[in-house]
């Protein structure tokens, strides 16, 4: 059994476990949960020691760690996994922030056995997602996350969670059906009758343009309402703020970046004609996403919707960096979203770190916390700055390369784009001065500070938040050569741009 | 009388149903329980020969004179004579027949509704299809309202009767026309007399005979009975009828409209993707509305015959194997829904409010009938998922994306009505938090079924490949023209 596989199915082998525990035993089910994450993240560092980031292929991306086995002979379909250095970062970012968030989940004090099901359920999808290579095989974990959200949010969630769930669910599954449309649609394209990306990768050029632009439609579909790219995004902040705080870290670290993901390894890799034919939308969107997102956040009192919104706008950053379709915008893209998936995640964490203690997550109701809890004071402002894009903390490195990638080919379009940053920088400033700075609120004059446990899920993220700064080449020696082939893949295509 | 011997299943079944009937004169009330087994008992002997007759095609497979025994039809009759064992096993301590004590002419009247479907899988003939069709419903009708002292049980009874009889007529109206058009009802004959399949005669009576087919899938607009039938129908009976008679008719709907009736050739492709698009829409948005399970499930289940719809209207090999490959994924999905129903049904009763908080009372029960309802709505990794993608990778490689666009957003309205069933299981609090009780039968179906939509949703590969060797329609060679293209071929003949 590869190396895929198990990093990919030790959290369903939890699952089972965890459903044959007696739902009384809580602290067993809470400890099997945790050991599982915490196993499936180990696994996923052996992919990074094994990995080997100068393997790229002229073309097609070299995958490794492959696995292949025949699986449903009728439809040529295959149980193909395999990883590049566009999918390892993002693997390893979902193992660890599922490590991270089922550590906070121990606040969780309700049904705690099917919360963990489902948990690890969900954490089997998200990685699946990313190690396949077949394509019914990533529609399979794709659909897979569905369920479980579903009833983490529905069950564990806040006052809107059913209408939440709900909304969710349908939402995407509109999305996906017509991905599932254009992944058959695919598959009875001329020289096709097969499933495997790779093939699909190589063959396309005997593709019509028409045939390309549909069958990406209809990815597209699929991938935006994920990411989520305006006007797709509604369910979003209603999703965050329903689901109870681990779910919601999860929801914005990793799947987000399932579309963003699937728009490079799909949408751009096999339908190259469809996404050039859309590129002049796309960077609109890219616009919209992140100006819309920020005054979106800008406008919110409540602190989770804020985050919320804000996700939309950084999503933004990394639509600016793939429309670039040039290493410097796709690598600065793939950064965008381990940043995001960090950063994001922490400020979730640390919002829910709050929310516990006070009940609320008004923004105005708070005022002077800063000498009243300067350990979490600190975390929280040190993320919020990582957000906004201050040099030297995460977010900036990524921001940074997704407008100097963008910037030569969409002028305009970058450019306003910048406007973005300003917004964000205000409401993040305007948060961390209403809630830490001031006259303390004698309301809450005996609030503990942030506990062991707490840090201990959100320490590693500020750490890391830290060292990507300082650090990037750590993720982007594995990203860069990856990437950068897969921007020269298509070149003919898209040599007008540059 | 040619080669009777094919026949023989069905013939002794009969037999058995026959007796079950007599004896059920000397084992009155409870004592005739054992009546029940031995119905299952003739059940399975009758699947194990039919089973037989499947792996030995040389020695157990031909045409008869209205009949023809071919790995389609046999696909078909194990499908049916699984789902009326599932059945059986489902009315074990079910309170209604035991009750009104006739045990043995219930499960008699359920294997005589079970010959007449077999038959219909077979038929090659008009006369016989309508005989078989009448054989089913004749016995349907009495099931449903075995209930007797439940007037809902009487209503829905009656209503079937009517529409049903309503749709007979037609049927045999039509089949009228088809004689004057071409002399016969022989199926087999259509390519012999091909010029008169254009005319306006033979077109009416083949739309008149889709009618009556119509009114057994539950194909809308012919499916104003299905609610009231299911819902006043003894729960088992209603399991029963939601999947075998639309298996048979699928089965007869096969063989006369992708292998004989040249639909293609007819215009008739576009009518059937109409009542696709309308079946499934129909269903689907009429079950948002209904707060009775067994409606909700009667609803789903019109919904369920438009995907299958679908498979018709491409008639290529793809469609009839999505045909085969929905029929047989359908039969676990919906009889361990059912099977699910029938255990909440005997103590909480049919309302949705029945399911609240089933996750704490019994959370295995609860996460199999998320399963049935997942799998139900298509989403993977569940069987009906791969249900779902059969059928709609038949639409788009023939071209219909306007179908295959309509099915899916179908399946999106239709993940609203049963995760409404999960979100009573989930997200509400119980009324007690006592389990619910269910028997060995009950709990083995459950378990049984639900295996079943894991296993062959993770690895269908048996099914299909079953399914591949099963959609041979053996006729005589002069029809072999229309039965790979459905027909397409004959478009040219159009004016």
């Amino acid at each position: 059994m590869g190396l895929l596989t198990t990093v990919t199915f030790l959290p369903l082998i939890g699952a089972i476990i965890i459903l044959f525990i007696p739902k009384e035993k809580v602290a067993v089910i809470r400890g099997s949960a945790i050991f599982t994450t915490f196993a499936t993240f180990v696994v996923s560092l052996f992919l990074y020691a094994g990995f080997d980031p100068s393997l790229v292929g002229d073309g097609v991306p070299v995958m490794q760690f492959t696995e292949r086995y025949e699986w449903i002979a009728t439809f040529n379909v295959f149980y193909a996994m395999g990883i590049d250095g566009l999918s390892l970062p993002i693997i390893i970012l979902t193992t660890l922030i599922c490590f991270l968030a089922s550590i906070y989940s121990v606040s969780i004090k309700e049904r705690v056995k099917e919360f963990f099901f489902w948990y690890l359920l969900l954490e089997v999808g998200m990685v699946g997602v990313f190690c396949a290579t077949d394509l019914f095989l990533f529609y399979l974990f794709w659909e897979l996350t569905l369920v479980p959200m579903y009833f983490l949010i529905g069950v564990w969630g806040g006052p809107r969670k059913e209408y939440a769930a709900i909304k969710f669910f349908l939402f995407t599954l509109v999305g996906s059906v017509f991905m599932l449309l254009a992944i058959i649609a695919v598959y009875f394209a001329p020289n096709s009758g097969t499933f495997d990306m790779l093939k699909l990768m190589e063959i396309n050029s005997s593709w019509s343009r028409n045939f390309q632009i549909v069958a990406f439609i209809g990815f597209y579909l699929g991938l935006s309402v994920k990411i989520p790219a305006f006007p797709f995004h509604t369910w979003l902040p209603l999703a965050h703020v329903e689901a109870p705080t681990p779910v919601s870290v999860i929801l914005a670290s990793v799947l987000l970046k399932m579309g963003c993901y699937g728009l490079l390894r799909i949408c751009y890799s096999i339908l190259p004609a469809g996404f050039e034919w859309f590129l002049p939308y796309f960077i609109i969107i890219a616009f919209i996403n992140i100006v819309y997102g920020a005054l979106c956040a800008m406008a919110q009192t409540d602190m989770k919707k804020m985050i919320a919104y804000s996700s939309i706008n950084h999503m933004g950053y990394c639509l600016l960096g793939m429309a670039a379709v040039s290493s410097t915008g796709f690598n600065g893209a793939v950064l965008q979203m381990i940043n995001h998936g960090i950063i994001t995640g922490a400020l979730f964490l640390l919002v829910g770190v709050l929310y516990d203690r006070a009940h609320t997550r008004d923004i105005s109701a708070f005022g002077g916390l800063g000498a009243k809890v300067p350990v979490y004071a600190a975390l929280m402002v040190l993320t919020c700055f990582a957000s906004l894009g201050l040099p030297g903390l995460a977010g900036f490195v990524s921001e940074f390369m997704c407008f100097l990638g963008a910037f030569p080919v969409w002028k305009m379009w970058t450019i306003l784009s910048v406007a973005g940053i300003l917004i964000t920088a205000a409401f993040f400033l305007r948060m961390i001065q209403k809630v830490f700075l001031g006259p303390l609120n004698e309301k809450w004059a005996d609030l503990p500070d942030i506990n062991t446990r707490e840090l201990l899920a959100i320490g590693p993220l500020a750490v890391l938040t830290v060292l990507f700064g300082v650090w990037p080449k750590l993720i982007l020696d594995i990203t860069n050569p990856t990437v950068t082939a897969l921007a020269e893949m298509h070149s003919t295509i898209f040599k007008y741009l540059h | 009388m040619n080669n009777l011997h094919l026949l023989y299943p069905e013939i002794g079944l009969s037999l058995f149903a026959l007796v079950l009937m007599t004896a059920d004169i000397f084992f009155k009330g409870g004592k005739g329980k054992f009546l029940y087994f031995l119905a299952i008992f003739s059940a399975c002997l009758t699947l194990g020969i039919i089973g037989l007759a499947y792996s030995n095609p040389s020695h157990y497979q031909g045409v008869g004179t209205l009949w023809s025994v071919d790995p389609l039809a046999l696909f078909f009759k194990v499908l049916i004579l699984g789902t009326t064992v599932i059945a059986l096993l489902l009315t074990v301590d079910y309170k209604a027949p035991v009750e009104h004590g006739h045990l043995g002419s219930f499960s008699a009247l359920v294997l005589f509704s079970a010959v007449g479907m077999m038959l219909l899988a077979s038929a090659i003939d008009l006369l016989l299809i309508f005989l078989a069709l009448e054989l089913i419903s004749i016995s349907s009708f009495i099931l449903v309202g075995y209930e007797r002292t439940d007037l809902r049980s009487s209503e829905g009874a009656i209503k079937y009767f009517i529409i049903g009889a309503f749709s007979s007529a037609i049927m045999v109206y039509g089949i009228s026309l088809f004689y004057g058009a071409m002399g016969t009802t022989r199926l087999t004959q259509i390519a012999a007399v091909s010029a008169e399949t254009t005319s306006p005669m033979f077109l009416m009576g083949s739309l008149m005979i889709l009618v009556g087919f119509g009114f057994k899938i539950s194909m809308a607009p012919f499916h104003l009975w299905v609610a009231d039938a299911y819902e006043g129908a003894p729960t088992p009976v209603t399991a029963f009828l939601s999947v075998a008679p639309k298996v048979a008719g699928m089965a007869v709907m096969l063989r006369v409209f992708t292998h004989f009736v040249p639909i293609g050739q007819l215009g008739l492709a576009h009518v059937l993707a109409a009542l696709a698009m309308l079946t499934m829409t129909v269903g689907n948005c009429t079950a948002i509305f209904q707060t009775n399970i067994k409606r909700m499930l009667a609803y789903s289940s019109v919904a369920q015959a438009g995907y299958m719809l679908i498979g018709f209207v491409t008639g290529g090999q793809l469609g009839r194997e999505g045909v085969l490959v929905y029929s047989l994924i359908y039969l676990f999905m919906n009889l361990g829904a059912f099977a699910v129903v029938i255990i909440i049904g005997n103590d909480d009763g049919y309302e949705l409010d029945a399911y609240d908080g089933l996750a704490k009372r019994n959370l295995g029960l609860a996460i199999s009938m998320a399963f049935f309802m997942l799998s139900l709505a298509g989403i993977p990794p569940m069987a009906g998922f791969i249900a779902k993608f059969s059928i709609f990778q038949s639409a788009i490689q023939g071209g219909w994306y306007w179908l295959a666009i309509v099915g899916v957003l179908n399946s999106v309205i239709s993940v609203y009505y049963y995760m409404r069933v999960a979100h009573h299981m989930f997200f509400r609090e119980p009324r007690t938090l006592e389990p619910p009780q269910a028997n060995w039968a009950l709990n083995g179906m459950v378990t049984l079924t639900i295996a079943a939509v894991l296993i062959f949703g993770l690895y269908p590969e048996p099914i299909l490949s079953t399914v591949k060797s099963s959609v041979t329609i053996a006729a005589p060679a002069a029809t072999t023209q229309f039965s790979s293209t459905g027909g397409n071929e004959g478009s040219a003949l159009l004016p």
